[in-house]
């Protein structure tokens, strides 16, 4: 597992790290009363859900992507869609939400991987609003620009509706949703995939000249990617019961990138932990919260510029600093001698 | 009704023209896709406003775009030039951060709600063509847009300069061993390029109002433009600027559904299948 | 013949838009064997290491990899049958650590024990210690030396070295000959060597092949390769 991207990888490391962010959730999930401090939480969990899955695109097959909102707005069209067209559960609607966008992005991602540098971006642009484009005059099968409202079945999973809205209920299913999948990615890309998909990023080549077919390992991340997406979707689409061709705007996915960005990529983690700034940033800078975005957006060129590992990498390296560590394991065995 | 859509297409169209020229332009120096392209329409759009309260729309026509061309040249040697080292796509999401706050600081300076600029009085009447009355106002627009795209065109094709925009273009590393100081020419023609945008946001003052929103839509019809024209060719941009207009003002009345996407379908075909035009390696 | 050559080249030809690059060229190497391969600028020798591994197809011409023939096949199939080949400018993972690179190179070339396999191979060359740096902060020797270990990962047969001493100091290339002679001789290892510095093609080849204009103008022992006058004549008066 390579240094700069060193996270935690063992899997008993992983497990130790997901029991204890579902206790923070559970403890945040209890003993927050405020709802509405809540419900700001669950949607910003929802939305670093849909960072992670930008983010790991970014962070393994090296692609930027303005176009994930297709797959987050594409959840919750699908299940909308069938629940109020075809009467289906709101199991079989989850289900087929998630298995249906990852199904589609596996077939797109063997065309779309293929298209280099920014050509990937203005093509990601180009899907995501033809997508946007089709849901806004589509009247009769999405409502338009006006949305569509979904009403979910009284019970999901067996769970009844009325428990699964209250707010620290629902809070506690995003963050669980949330912790699983950043735990799901580490402990996948901790295995010889990960390593494969880094070496195709980083020098696609010789990659091929060591002997590994180069196409399915970047098709797989960019179908994870949009799983993860469809998982933030679907449960954006459950919290408000609501979707609307405005979540699959292009400016959608550039928001997540930019918290994928200023949250670090390096760590799965850094894009969730962007999100989070993102949505604090928009409700607590008071006077200056009218400017949020413009505040963001200087944030999003300082990292660029001179913290390329964003926040999460200075959270990691003032961990490490703290330890008495700092550089990477080899410079530090270095000084050692 | 269909004389109207088609004549409003065409205007569109040229407008187009010259906003997708300066994206044109800046890719091919910089190879840096411009998003904040849009929001600079808009602030010149507004800051031209504001010059035209003040001293009239035709010293407006002038001055916003030079005052573009000089934040142009700031963003080319303060950003462009200093970041020409990293990956493009870095560049990229930097412009993505200066959209947002162009976005806002013309959202602080002038509000919120839409405003309108008055059309300057030469050619605020009409005039009945083909039976039809139309305002002189968009006339001029349809023409301006030509004369731009000629103008440009005849430009890179028999000037020095232009010469060495089409060389820096092709082949910059090149170009500046023969000789050519490429870092003033790449300051020269982003200010260019932001001058077009800036001007673009003036001519269309008159006729489309002035509001937060309107740089987003035009940014993506512009990458529309870009992409279909094929990047090495402005001619190409043309006609995909007037093709677009006109398929975004008729397709709105006759195919709805279609004439939205249809552009992105294109768009989509030209990449996967010349995805070397817009990634292309430098040497 | 009684054992396949490692190496084949059989009339091969590239021709692209009116350039023939190589134009017809023989010769084979050896298991254990290493041939030089020299030449001016513009001879071809880059245009064939493509053809070789899979890289460009040959307008004409056959390649074998230990009597099988591999002409139709791409630069996969070609590894995985024992071909491999470190780079001119050298083409390593930036972002892995150096050990996971080697491991990973070594997982997919099927080497039946590929941690050992890697071990090995990093201490052959000097990167053991280095095992968890990443590998865009070693130095540029270091970074030379990890682009040889990627092909060396899973005993090639067949190991095509395109100028590996470019850049390196007379003291890493002399340690790198070092390195090269004694795996292929404890390996047994085929080895075309494609080199500008005479000193190291003249003193570790065993065989030696000179390319000029896309064709094989001497092909024989270093000296008598050496004195050859055509030789002599392409190299202008360097490295007599």
């Amino acid at each position: 597992m390579s240094a700069a991207f060193q996270g935690i990888t063992r899997p008993a490391h992983i497990a130790v790290a997901t029991a204890a962010a579902l206790a923070v959730g559970g403890l945040a999930a209890g003993g927050i009363g405020s709802d509405m401090l809540l419900s700001l939480l669950t949607q910003a969990t929802i939305f670093a859900i849909f960072a992670v899955g930008v983010g790991v695109l970014l962070r393994q097959n090296g692609m930027v992507s303005f176009g994930h909102a297709a797959f987050y707005g594409l959840a919750g069209y699908v299940a909308g869609i069938l629940i109020r067209e075809m009467g289906w559960s709101g199991e079989g609607a989850v289900l087929a939400a998630l298995g249906g966008v990852a199904l589609f992005a596996f077939v797109l991602g063997f065309v779309v991987v293929r298209v280099p540098g920014i050509a990937f971006g203005m093509l990601t642009i180009a899907i995501g609003q033809s997508f946007y484009q089709g849901a806004t005059t589509s009247r009769s099968l999405t409502g338009g620009a006006d949305g569509l409202h979904i009403d979910w079945p009284q019970t999901l999973f067996g769970v009844s509706l009325d428990t699964l809205f209250q707010p620290h209920v629902m809070f506690m299913v995003c963050w669980t949703a949330l912790v699983l999948c950043v735990a799901g990615l580490a402990l996948l890309l901790s295995t010889n995939f990960g390593a494969v998909t880094e070496a195709v990023r980083d020098n696609e080549e010789r990659a091929r000249f060591i002997g590994i077919r180069t196409l399915l390992p970047r098709v797989l991340v960019f179908t994870l990617s949009a799983f993860v997406t469809a998982v933030a979707g679907t449960l954006s689409a459950l919290n408000t019961g609501f979707v609307s061709p405005e979540s699959l705007h292009w400016s959608v996915s550039g928001s997540a990138l930019m918290m994928v960005i200023v949250g670090g990529y390096r760590r799965l983690w850094g894009p969730a932990l962007g999100a989070m700034l993102f949505f604090l940033a928009r409700d607590f800078l008071g006077d200056f919260a009218e400017h949020w975005l413009a505040i963001f957006g200087a944030a999003l060129i300082f990292v660029i510029v001179f913290a390329p590992d964003g926040f999460s990498g200075a959270l990691v390296g003032l961990w490490r600093r703290m330890r008495g560590g700092g550089k990477s394991r080899g410079a530090a065995a270095v000084q050692a001698n | 009704m269909t004389f109207i859509n088609l004549f409003n297409g065409l205007v569109y169209g040229s407008l187009l023209i010259v906003m997708s020229s300066g994206l044109a332009l800046i890719y091919g120096l910089r190879r840096v896709v411009n998003f904040a392209h849009g929001a600079l329409y808009m602030l010149g759009a507004y800051i031209g406003f504001t010059i035209a309260q003040h001293t009239g729309f035709w010293v407006a026509l002038v001055a916003a775009p030079a005052v573009m061309a000089l934040v142009g040249v700031l963003l080319d040697r303060y950003g462009f030039r200093l970041l020409q080292d990293r990956n493009p796509l870095t560049v990229v999401l930097v412009t993505f951060g200066l959209l947002l706050i162009i976005e806002d600081f013309v959202q602080t300076v002038w509000g919120k709600s839409n405003l309108s600029m008055a059309t300057p009085a030469l050619l605020a009447h009409s005039v009945t063509v083909a039976g039809h009355e139309l305002p002189v106002y968009r006339i001029a627009v349809l023409f301006f847009g030509i004369a731009v795209a000629v103008a440009l065109s005849l430009w890179l094709r028999y000037s020095r300069v232009g010469l060495f925009v089409r060389a820096a273009s092709t082949d910059p590393v090149t170009t500046s061993m023969q000789g050519v100081n490429t870092d003033r020419l790449s300051a020269m023609v982003v200010g260019l390029g932001t001058a077009l945008a800036g001007l673009a946001g003036v001519v269309a003052a008159p006729f489309l109002s002035l509001s937060p929103a309107m740089s987003s839509d035009v940014l993506i019809d512009s990458f529309v433009v870009v992409v279909v024209g094929g990047l090495g060719s402005l001619p190409g941009a043309f006609a995909a600027a007037i093709l677009l207009g006109l398929l975004q003002s008729m397709g709105a009345v006759y195919l709805p559904s279609l004439a939205a996407i249809l552009p992105f379908l294109f768009m989509i075909a030209i990449l996967l299948w010349r995805p070397s035009g817009l990634a292309g390696n430098r040497t | 013949m009684s054992t396949p050559q490692a190496l084949e080249v059989e009339d091969v030809a590239v021709y692209y838009g009116g350039v023939k690059a190589v134009d017809g060229v023989t010769f084979t190497v050896a298991s254990g064997e290493i041939r030089g391969l020299i030449g001016p600028n513009g001879a071809g020798k880059s245009t064939v290491i493509d053809a070789i591994t899979g890289r460009r197809k040959p307008t004409r011409g056959r390649v074998r990899l230990q009597g099988e023939d591999v002409t139709g096949l791409g630069v996969i199939e070609r590894r995985q049958r024992g071909l491999a080949r470190s780079f001119q400018r050298t083409s390593i993972f930036a972002e892995m650590t150096v050990g996971a690179q080697v491991e990973l190179a070594a997982r997919k070339v099927g080497a039946t024990d590929w941690k050992a396999n890697a071990h090995e191979v990093l201490r052959q060359l000097d990167l053991l210690e280095l095992h968890g740096w990443m590998a865009d902060e070693l130095g540029y020797g270091q970074q030379r030396r990890l682009d040889l270990a990627l092909a060396l990962v899973g005993r090639p047969s067949l190991l095509l070295l395109d100028e590996p001493m470019a850049g390196l100091s007379s003291q890493e290339s002399e340690q790198l000959a070092e390195h090269l002679q004694q795996l292929t001789s404890s390996w047994n290892v085929g080895v075309l060597l494609v080199e500008h510095d005479m000193d190291v093609v003249f003193g570790i080849s065993d065989s030696v092949t000179v390319f000029e204009l896309g064709q094989v103008i001497a092909s024989g022992d270093p000296a008598e390769v050496r004195a050859h006058p055509r030789v002599r004549q392409a190299y202008l008066g360097s490295a007599a």
